[in-house]
């Protein structure tokens, strides 16, 4: 799991880390000048969202980058952000530490570091440039600041600190900062422009953390500003125990080296999830090992036979061991609203539709694809779409083409859709950007790079559905729009030509202007509906209105249906006309039959969201004549929305217990599941030596 | 017959339009023009006449796309600015109606070709002139040269007495754009027949050659497609002198269709096609098997120019066998060439040796 920091631990006293870190560097992220900035970039900006979401403070990140010596590429670069500051004591630890806290066996969603985090970045700098690192950093429950430079002793093999001190921090504007980091470093490096660069890296990450308030100042000088578009910060993700489908057989050693367990029922049932009684017993006969064994007392055979009866080799009756699913709470997905606001703010077009799907399980991992399509607007019509590509919130930049979420893109026939594709394969072409976002427990990359997720059967498919549904939207999206310019035509001739018709030709022969309802009934001849959807500045809502109006020359009934974001947390006021929840997300009236030259309107509005929340509100009607404007339901698409609906209501409860309440039961009840219990493998140590 | 009207049978001519549509909006029905349809599937050739007419095929123009809607609204917005120019007394470019179209809100044109197309419309329903209109187009009348003599009331309404041959300078005399008798009057020529060329460099190669009077001839420039007034001048020469027409043009499918539009009528004027064209004109070249008697320098035909000819093949005015056997011997040809392309052979070619084989054929010299 933690192939490179387990290897460098081990290595430590042989190999000199200027040695190892030029052996690395690729997989570091520093293996070219223009690709080492953007990792300096990303574990600058990654520390401080991680920090400030842990801190629940809304993230304010200011970059700075500014070319110091342009002949040998030396470049400088300031991050600073608003987050909780790190103690004095501290600074040297996350700055000089190589061995890095839990994070590499707590099983959670987590950004990640790239190779080994900012410890990364000092190295660099001292390697090319010879200089220190100057961080500064501010608690709000201290005075002042602390500062330090630290840098790294290539003969010791050891981080050095100098200049340490405490003083003020001022804003820009003179008033004294609360509470924050800055880190300002000066390294050998490259600024590039266009897909690859800096500017690329924070515009992705603003998209998917539409929390932060990201500020870029670029060396020419401009300002880059992608702003704050929600209050809401990521859901603070659990921390889940392993579970059985996920071990591998070091993992499962040392976990039971560890274990002061009582024996192995307690061990069963307190360190994994999706255990229950039931299954523990399984487990146990399935090993053959009782589960009133000692803990210490397992070893060599009875390890591998435990794992094969995690792994479903070993059978209880003739059948793999039951599991629960592991949870699901230990995922933070950005969330369909949150996606496109962020996508929205960064990229400007008409159409904008996201998803996120049920979390899904491969592996014992959690996981959850979320995706998003923007479409229109500026866009350019005859190039590949941009492809997004994030693994827990982090853009992905480089090697698009080996990459799960590319394949997943390329396996839609988008022709169907709406988009150009060469021979139905490959990244579509037209004026749109396609968003992909994995977030899951173990994202599994193709290589130590980290820049591309590897092959999985399972996640491709979600990747895969998901794009259809969006296909799907995109698809009706189109036609909607060409039906709706129809109607809007359709109206224009009957409310402007064809009175101007009756008029004039009247005037022109001098006799009565003649009525037109005849003539609108026949030239119309259809039931047309008409919806708009539009942000109240006053009421701070937004108002739908639906208008029926009957052209036909009988009288007709229907259902109208109606969507809206009920899983955004909005709520629907002022509706008169009632109505009755038809599905998550889909109202429904029924309405009385509507005479000729009628027309019926449904208004109401939604409250608890934003602007630009909610644009487009779809109608679809049940009844035998065709609505223009509005589609007719497909009771299938209801059917879906139901089962997705059941999905998340059963995640959130659990499955009963069958009988036999004795203790193991309640061990695991009054064991609150929290935090990994998996300790941190022995033998850490930071640059400065000290134990961890 | 085609003839101009007086104000007051052009006016009751539009209203009849004005009120199809009134009368379907009192029924409840949406309203409707109609009028005949403009193909070359609905032209057919009118014995006594002898010219290609619109046939029977009518299409109704509704109020049931927007399109259409607009279409009719701009008919009633033409009509009524017709209406004030005949009480007014004044007349207008098709162009000028186009920019005062304007001021139609709804009803104005999206383009020139729009308004022209209209007028034309317009023409066909009420059987009236663009004349009876007071509308004039845009386009140059033709340039003529020749011992031939016609009366021209000017400007300020005095009838001048012109020659074209002694009265002019090496461009010409211009044709107006209205050239009936109001306008013009023949009234003497010493000529043996009339010759149509279609462009401007062959027309003044003649000339400097002095080919009109050496072959006592009339010399008309078309200017490519040519106009209303040019096909109307040619018509009336040849039917109140009595003088056969010779149309010398590029050996091309365009140039077949310039001929037609001059021998039979034009798709697009079907419906006034026994006053503007000349059945009794012949068509002396370029010809298809002129590119081969000539060894003419020529072109390879475009994928423009071999639909064209199929086209022509199924188009009823060159349903004869001469014109069939031209149009297919082009088509396996494969090749075009221009009237200029006889220069390959001297600057005299085309007057010397070319025009009198030609015309001799013809018994015309």
């Amino acid at each position: 799991m933690a192939g490179i920091a387990q290897k460098l631990a081990s290595n430590q006293k042989q190999v000199a880390i200027s040695e190892f870190f030029e052996k690395n560097k690729h997989f570091l992220g520093f293996d070219s000048q223009a690709r080492s900035l953007i990792t300096a970039v990303k574990e600058a900006v990654d520390n401080a969202l991680d920090a400030c979401e842990e801190a629940r403070i809304l993230p304010t990140i200011r970059i700075q980058i500014t070319k110091l010596d342009t002949k040998k590429d030396i470049i400088q670069l300031v991050v600073e952000d608003n987050g909780p500051g790190i103690p004095q004591k501290s600074i040297e630890k996350v700055f000089g530490q190589l061995l890095f806290g839990s994070r590499f066996h707590a099983i959670r969603q987590s950004r990640g570091q790239q190779g080994i985090g900012i410890t990364g970045v000092v190295m660099y700098c001292q390697l090319t440039t010879g200089r220190t690192t100057h961080v500064r950093s501010k608690i709000a429950t201290e005075p002042t600041a602390a500062v330090v430079d630290i840098g790294l002793d290539t003969r010791k093999n050891k981080a050095t600190k100098a200049n340490a001190g405490r003083e003020i921090w001022y804003n820009d504007d003179g008033s004294a900062k609360e509470h924050g980091t800055e880190v300002t470093a000066q390294m050998k490096a490259k600024y590039q422009k266009g897909r690859q660069s800096v500017w690329q890296y924070l515009r992705m990450t603003s998209i998917v953390n539409p929390h932060a308030e990201i500020i870029f100042t670029d060396p020419e000088g401009e300002v880059h500003h992608w702003t704050r578009v929600t209050e809401r910060l990521p859901t603070k993700v659990e921390g889940i125990k392993p579970h059985p489908h996920g071990i591998e057989l070091g993992q499962l050693q040392r976990m039971l080296a560890e274990s002061t367990d009582l024996n192995l029922n307690h061990f069963l049932l307190n360190n994994f999830s999706g255990v229950t009684n039931r299954a523990r017993k399984e487990l146990c006969q399935a090993a053959e090992i009782e589960g009133t064994r000692k803990i210490k007392s397992i070893k060599g055979d009875d390890i591998r036979h435990l794992l094969e009866a995690f792994q479903g080799e070993r059978l209880f009756n003739g059948m793999p061991v039951k599991l629960l699913k592991p949870p699901t709470n230990c995922l933070s997905p950005i969330e369909e609203m949150l996606i496109k606001k962020g996508l929205s703010k960064t990229i400007d077009s008409r159409y904008v539709t996201t998803l996120t799907r049920v979390p899904s399980v491969t592996q014992g991992n959690p996981f959850q694809i979320e995706v998003g399509l923007i479409f229109g607007g500026n866009l350019p019509g005859d190039k590949p779409v941009e492809v997004l590509r994030f693994a827990n919130r982090v853009p992905l930049m480089y090697q698009q083409g080996g990459c799960l979420l590319t394949k997943a893109i390329e396996s839609v026939d988008w022709r169907q859709y709406g988009l150009d594709q060469a021979g139905g394969k490959g990244v579509p072409k037209g004026p749109a950007a396609i968003l992909v976002h994995l977030a899951s427990t173990n994202v599994q990359f193709t290589s130590e790079a980290k820049e591309a997720l590897a092959d999985n059967g399972e996640v491709m498919e979600e990747a895969r559905k998901a794009m259809l549904e969006m296909g799907r939207g995109l698809r009706k999206h189109l036609e909607k729009k060409k039906k709706m310019a129809k109607t809007k035509e359709k109206f224009e001739l009957i409310n402007d030509i064809l009175p101007a018709i009756a008029e004039k030709s009247a005037q022109i022969l001098d006799r009565p202007v003649p009525g037109l309802a005849g003539s609108i009934t026949k030239i119309m001849s259809a039931v047309i509906s008409e919806t708009t959807t539009e942000w109240n500045k006053e009421t701070k809502q937004t108002d739908v209105e639906i208008t029926l109006f009957n052209y036909t020359s009988r009288a007709r009934a229907y259902t109208i249906l109606a969507t809206w974001p009920e899983k955004a947390g909005a709520g629907m006021v002022g509706n008169d006309r009632g109505g009755r929840k038809e599905a998550l997300g889909v109202w429904a009236w029924k309405l009385d039959a509507l005479q000729p030259g009628e027309q019926v309107k449904i208004h109401y509005s939604l409250r608890g969201l934003e602007r630009n929340d909610w644009n487009e509100t779809e109608v679809f009607f049940r009844g035998s004549q065709d609505v223009i404007g509005a589609t007719k339901m497909d009771e299938k698409f209801l059917e879906e929305i139901r089962r997705q609906e059941k999905i998340v209501e059963e995640a959130g409860i659990e499955e009963p217990t069958e009988g036999e309440g004795q203790t193991p039961q309640s061990i695991e009840e009054s064991e609150p599941v929290s935090e990994p219990t998996v300790a941190p493998p022995t033998g850490q140590r930071t640059l400065f030596g000290g134990e961890s | 017959m085609a003839r101009m009207h007086t104000v007051e049978e052009t006016k009751e001519a539009m209203h009849l339009v004005v009120a199809e549509m009134y009368d379907r909006i009192v029924k409840g029905e949406p309203p409707t023009m109609t009028l005949p349809v403009r193909t070359k599937n609905n032209i057919g050739f009118d014995q006594k006449l002898g010219v290609y007419k619109y046939g029977k095929k009518n299409s109704i123009r509704d109020a049931t796309s927007l399109g259409s809607a607009k279409q009719l609204l701009r008919a009633l917005h033409v009509v009524e600015f017709i209406e004030e120019m005949l009480d007014a007394g004044k007349s207008s470019t098709l162009r000028e109606m186009y920019y005062i179209s304007e001021a139609w809100g709804m009803g104005k044109f999206g383009s020139q070709n729009e308004s022209n197309n209209l007028a034309e419309d317009l023409e066909i329903v009420t059987k009236c002139l663009r004349e009876d209109f007071k509308l004039r187009p845009e386009e140059d009348g033709a340039r003529m040269i020749g011992n031939l003599t016609l009366r021209e009331r000017n400007r300020r309404g005095e009838w001048m007495r012109i020659n074209a041959r002694d009265d002019v300078g090496d461009s010409g005399y211009g044709v107006p754009y209205n050239v009936e008798a109001e306008k013009i009057e023949l009234l003497e020529h010493d000529i043996d027949f009339i010759m149509a060329i279609e462009t401007g460099g062959m027309f003044d190669r003649l000339i400097e050659n002095g080919f009109d009077e050496q072959y006592r001839c009339g010399l008309l420039h078309l200017k490519g497609q040519p106009a209303r007034s040019t096909r109307r001048i040619m018509k009336r020469m040849s039917e109140e002198w009595d003088l056969p027409v010779v149309v010398f043009l590029d050996g091309d499918p365009w140039s077949f269709r310039i001929f037609a539009s001059i021998a039979y009528g034009a798709i697009k004027t079907a419906h006034i096609s026994e006053y503007l064209a000349t059945p009794s004109s012949t068509y002396l070249g370029i010809t298809a098997d002129d590119i081969v008697a000539y060894d003419l320098p020529s072109d390879d035909l475009s994928k423009k120019d071999i639909e064209a000819l199929n086209a022509e093949l199924s188009d009823p005015r060159f349903a004869d066998g001469w014109w069939q056997n031209q149009i297919n011997m082009m088509l396996e040809l494969g090749k075009k060439a221009e009237q200029q392309s006889l220069a390959k052979y001297g600057l005299d070619f085309v007057t010397e040796t070319y025009l009198p084989e030609k015309l001799g054929e013809l018994g015309l010299a």
